[in-house]
């Protein structure tokens, strides 16, 4: 869509998170959604951002999507990057299987500890399904745990790009059907817009001493 | 002819005597008005009758207010000037048993032992009390009008004052027996059974005696809750204060003392039905033991404010935060802090609408308790409720949660002195109290409670950057330890700067990494001794200017050079409150789109990690920075078929040197901002960094903030962590396995949650109202949970369905609030006591002591635990066996049953007895 007009109007905003161990492809998956290409990229130091217009369900939507670093080294950071996230983007390589099992060991706990929202989305993604000679992390393993876990789950490949623009397209959609984030994705906007900004400025950013 | 339009009609022709006649077609003309009247009442009698208990209660008839079962339907008239009221009462479901004594009684069906029964009565508006003759006319035209209509309903009417709640009455019974009804008091007559039993054989005996027990709250001189607050707690040399408390040891009597929501018990204790042959026998059951009893009931008496929907009449933590929330919607207003608290002149702070302004001497000493006195945490104790995270407010034992909590028993917020504390916390470098001086801030809680946090977490920094610097002078061992590292960096011109900040020597977030690499790094979690001097593999220390290490990685040699690796100290990533994390991402929103954007801060920590791993490791490559800190993007070459970018065959074993591989494809990339940062760092160990977090500068800036709160930002964040904390103090109290409570709290909690995220403007003042008589609602029941949890501990079931009868009956109260039908009715419902009970019950009435004993009257005998009965009633009751019965064909059992000819109730002590007969006579 038109994601280069940052002024552009929008119904509702929605924050979203990606996450996962370094080197899955989280990266690579936010640049085939947002820009439509696949190339290499630097391993994230620290967060990306980007934003993305989309129009779903008559909605138009502005969708500020958060892409984290795997590396541990960061990851003390990242608590900033939970808060108020709408929609939460767990992504493993099925070609490693260490990429899987630390989503239960290391990243949903994290999500536990830091998510602000109890109302919000996960969603499971396998990636690199292009590699299939050298999967090792079965379709069944990805639905099972995405079944005890309570999350949404597809499987995608940010260089063929397929399933990359439904993987975020049901995240959204699950989240405009969930009325609490929904309400705070329009709140969001009155909120920045009028009372938030002036007292911000003047409490924080004011240098003392 | 039986309508409700025509008893209407001929009221109004009641007002005009004389021209009646004209009004109708009926020949009335002869008729009486008194006869007139006589076939008004059985014309609503017959209608009545002919529709039954069921098409009536479609009709709508009212149910009892005291009664499951009992309902009424009433019809008016009037005669003589005078307008009268006429009651049916009947039950919905005739089992045709006899009443049963446990049940709530009507009045009237306990006095006579009816069941159905009309009352006919002059209508309470008009005043009129009848006297004897007046009322024995009215009942005969009722009992005309009956038997005209071969009704065999009993029908009463009332006399005298409705105090002596006498009655006389009449019940024809076919042709042949009429029973005759007669209830009175007696006053202060004596009277003895065995006077009764005198002429009479065969009695049957049944006995109803009530306890209570001596009341919780039975001191009179309770006047003002508030003053007696302030005294307990805030004064504890004050008189109330040795008094113990019922909910002395109850989790929220820190701040309150609640008044005991259970006043009381009363025990019934039935003995029904005995057969009394002589009057010996008679005057043992005086003495009957309540213990003898068939039956027990228990029922609670609460307190009249349990049910008292009026705010202000309960104190607690919900009427608090119900000025609080005024408080803040006042605050959205006032700009600064001093237009809304005002120190000097306390009168027109906006939080103390009716309360209790405390002396300053007071405020020193809470200031003190809080700060002083407090422990210092390590961590919070986690016995919070599961939700409270949801809510944005403070751990219950912090710092800033109690001075919430403080504030909200005040009536007034004490912000400035408050800072004030905190400020020399700070420039005294004491460390904050009730604040964990270490860990991630907790981005969950509310923004003032991370605030101090931080200062907490920059408070001990400054302290052991003190500590360093002295030691650094003084003590002897850590001479050795910055003179060897002076020796080996000898040369290097950086060094001349001191470790001065914030260095504080740990590898922290390295510290997670051991799971899920097999390299084998070295963790040093307490690292002041640098390990540089034992190491075994270190061949060349004269080339070394290794600086910084804490410790050498076994496995790992560095590529282009045969030394082993190693690991850095490194700089522990920043703290960010919530508003530095808000402010980042904002600024990285603006920068907006631009592809190679990375955050700052994460950049300036990759940029010291490889500054510092320069300097540890003075030989390494970018590819032995990336093997150690991003393993995965190093790609070990397979032993076998692969060649090596150095263009050496492999084949070797792995520890031999150099290692084969290469960095992964996005690592090599051109352009790949990694290298790019490392070629631009020079190599500085951790502790001669610029600090990532300069707790000087983030401590001044933590009290600028708190020092220029509006005070609508901290409000809002007084009303969200005064809310969490006092649910927590609450939550904390033990009230039994009452599966409601703990169901009700946690509705408050999500409540809670949601209703304390938007504070963002007015609107949701009328919310948060709301949501403080929620709390309210709540705390109450709580109150009561816990109060009868500790009364009945030793028989859980009975306070576990006392607490559960009464939560039905309240809830509906809960939310409509207004309904008059509903808010009128008591809670009465009574209990029955398990045999295994008993001895628990029983021992609620401990036996009187000395001062109670006033109370005593003439006994009467049945003594529980030497208590009287605060009533007692005895049904006697003579049956004889009754032929000729041959009129009553609508009871057909009758001509062969014993009927019930005579029935006395006594009720009441011997200084107030009221006396109801029943007689069937042969007219
Ligand atoms: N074959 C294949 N390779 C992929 C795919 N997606 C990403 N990759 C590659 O996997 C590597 C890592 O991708 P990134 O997108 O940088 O991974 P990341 O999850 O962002 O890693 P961090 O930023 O370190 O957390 C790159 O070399 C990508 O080219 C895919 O779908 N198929
Ligand atoms: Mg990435």
């Amino acid at each position: 869509m038109d994601s280069a007009s940052s002024q552009a109007e929008f119904d509702y905003l929605f924050k979203l998170l990606m996450i996962g161990d370094s080197g899955v492809g989280k990266s690579s998956l936010l640049l085939c959604f947002t820009v439509d290409t696949f190339e290499e990229l630097s391993p994230t130091i620290g967060v990306d951002f980007k934003v993305k217009y989309v129009t779903l369900d008559g909605k138009n939507l502005k969708l500020a999507i958060w892409d984290t670093a795997g590396q541990e080294r960061f990851r003390t950071l990242t608590s900033s990057y939970y808060r108020g996230a709408q929609g939460i983007i767990m992504v493993y390589d099925v070609t490693r299987r260490e990429t899987f099992t630390n989503l239960s060991e290391v990243w949903a706990r994290e999500v536990d500890l830091y998510s602000t929202n109890q109302d919000c989305i996960k969603m499971l993604v396998g990636n690199k399904v292009d590699k299939e000679g050298e999967r090792v992390v079965t379709k069944k393993e990805g639905l099972d745990f995405a079944r005890e876990y309570g999350c949404l789950f597809i499987e995608c490949s940010a260089k063929t790009r397929i399933n990359v623009q439904n993987c975020f397209e049901e995240l959204v959609l699950k989240i405009l059907d969930t009325p609490s984030l929904l309400a705070e994705g329009s709140k969001g906007l009155k909120k920045n817009i009028f009372k938030d900004k002036p007292p911000q400025a003047d409490a924080s950013t004011s240098s003392c001493c | 002819m039986a309508s409700s339009s025509n008893s209407k009609a001929d009221a109004d022709v009641d007002d005009e005597v004389p021209e009646e006649a004209l009004e109708h077609f009926d020949d009335f003309t002869l008729a009486s008005s008194w006869e007139r009247f006589i076939s008004e009442i059985e014309a609503v009698c017959r209608l009545w009758m002919a529709d039954g208990p069921k098409n009536l209660l479609e009709k709508g008839a009212v149910l009892l207010v005291c009664s499951s079962n009992l309902y009424k339907v009433k019809s008016e008239m009037k005669y003589a000037l005078k307008s009268y009221c006429m009651e049916y009462y009947f039950e919905s479901t005739s089992d045709g048993k006899a009443i049963e004594w446990n049940s709530n009684l009507h009045d009237l069906q306990l006095c006579f032992g009816v069941k159905e029964f009309l009352v006919i009565a002059p209508q309470s508006a008009s005043g009129v009390v009848l006297d004897a003759p007046e009322a024995s006319k009215l009942l005969s035209a009722v009992a005309i009008a009956l038997s005209n209509c071969s009704s065999l309903w009993p029908a009463f009417v009332p006399v005298h004052d409705p105090s002596r709640k006498a009655y006389i009455g009449i019940q024809n019974m076919g042709t042949v027996f009429t029973r005759r009804f007669e209830a009175d008091k007696i006053g202060s007559q004596a009277y003895s059974t065995s006077d009764l039993s005198l002429h009479l054989f065969k009695v049957q005996f049944a006995m109803r005696l009530t306890y209570r027990t001596v009341p919780y709250d039975d001191d009179d001189d309770i006047k003002g809750i508030d003053a007696e607050l302030t005294n307990s707690r805030e004064n504890p040399s004050g008189e109330t204060s040795n008094r113990t408390q019922w909910d002395d040891d109850c989790s929220w009597s820190e701040w309150y003392s609640a008044e005991d929501p259970v006043r009381g018990f009363e025990l019934i204790a039935i003995l029904s039905d005995k057969m009394v042959e002589s009057s010996m026998e008679m005057a043992e059951l005086e003495n009957a033991s309540p213990h003898e009893a068939e039956k027990w009931l228990i029922s609670p008496s609460f307190s009249p404010n349990l049910l008292e929907g009026s705010k202000g009449s309960r104190i607690g933590f919900s009427s608090q935060l119900h000025l609080l929330v005024d408080a803040l919607e006042m605050s959205f207003e006032a700009q600064f802090m001093e237009d809304f608290v005002s120190v000097e002149n306390p009168g027109s702070d906006n939080l103390n609408s009716s309360m209790v302004i405390p002396p300053p001497t007071v405020i020193d000493r809470v200031m003190k308790e809080l700060f002083h006195e407090g422990e210092q945490l390590t961590e919070f104790s986690d016995g919070e409720h599961k939700t409270s995270r949801y809510i944005k407010g403070a751990p219950l034992e912090s710092l800033f949660a109690q001075f919430c909590l403080h504030s909200l028993w005040f009536g007034n917020c004490h912000i400035r002195e408050y800072v004030r504390e905190v400020r020399w916390c700070w420039e005294e470098s004491q460390s904050l109290p009730r604040m964990p001086a270490n860990g991630l801030l907790d981005l969950s809680t509310c923004l003032i409670n991370q605030k101090l946090h931080m200062l907490a977490i920059c408070i001990e920094k400054k302290r052991q950057l003190n500590e360093d610097f002295q030691d650094c002078i003084g003590s002897e061992d850590h001479t050795d330890y910055s003179t060897e590292e002076e020796s080996v960096a000898g040369d290097e011109t950086s060094n001349k700067q001191k470790p001065i900040e914030n260095f504080s020597g740990k590898v922290d977030s390295f510290s997670i990494s051991d799971d899920s690499h097999s390299s084998g790094r070295i963790i040093a979690r307490d690292g002041r001794k640098p390990e540089d001097a034992s190491l075994p593999t270190d061949k060349k220390p004269s080339e070394c200017t290794r600086r910084g290490s804490a410790g050498s990685i076994d496995s790992m040699m560095l590529l282009k050079s045969y030394q082993s690796m190693h690991a850095p100290y490194t700089q522990e990533a920043p703290l960010m409150t919530e508003d530095m994390h808000e402010e980042r991402l904002q600024a990285v929103e603006a920068f907006g789109d631009s592809f190679d954007f990375s955050a700052q801060l994460e950049k300036d920590i990759l940029t010291s990690d490889m500054s510092a791993f320069k300097a540890a490791n003075p030989d390494a490559v970018f590819e032995d920075f990336i093997r150690w800190h991003s393993p995965g993007d190093w790609e070990e070459d397979d032993l076998k078929d692969s060649v090596s970018s150095s263009g050496i065959n492999t084949g070797k074993p792995k520890d031999n040197w150099p290692p084969q591989g290469h960095l992964s494809k996005r690592m090599s990339e051109q352009g790949n901002l990694w290298r790019k940062i490392w070629d631009s760092v020079p190599a500085l160990p951790a502790s001669e960094q610029k600090p990532l977090l300069d707790p000087n500068r983030e401590g001044e800036k933590v009290l600028h903030y708190l020092e220029t709160l509006r005070p609508h930002q901290l409000l809002e964040q007084m009303v969200c962590t005064a809310f969490r904390a006092a649910a927590d103090t609450l939550n904390q109290t033990s009230y039994g396995e009452m599966e409601q409570m703990v169901t009700k709290m946690d509705q408050l909690y999500l409540t809670m949650a949601s209703g304390l995220k938007p504070l963002q403007d007015s609107e949701t003042i009328a919310d948060l109202r709301r949501l403080s008589v929620v709390f309210e609602h709540v705390e109450k029941l709580l109150t009561l949970a816990a109060s009868l949890h500790r009364k009945l501990l030793r028989a859980p079931r009975l306070s576990k369905e006392i607490f559960s009868d009464f939560y039905s009956f309240y809830i509906p109260r809960m939310g409509t609030g207004l309904k008059e039908d509903v808010v009128n009715k008591e809670f009465d419902k009574k209990l029955e006591v398990r045999n295994h009970e008993r001895g628990v019950v029983s021992s609620m009435f401990s036996p009187p002591t000395a001062n109670q004993s006033w109370r005593k009257v003439l006994s009467m005998g049945n003594l529980l635990n030497g208590h009287e009965p605060i009533l007692r009633e005895i049904i006697f009751s003579l049956c004889d066996k009754v032929n000729g019965n041959h009129y009553a064909a609508r009871d057909p059992n009758a001509s062969q049953t014993e009927m019930q000819t005579y029935r006395m109730y006594i009720c009441g002590t011997s200084n107030d007895l009221r006396v109801a007969l029943s007689v069937v006579s042969c007219d």
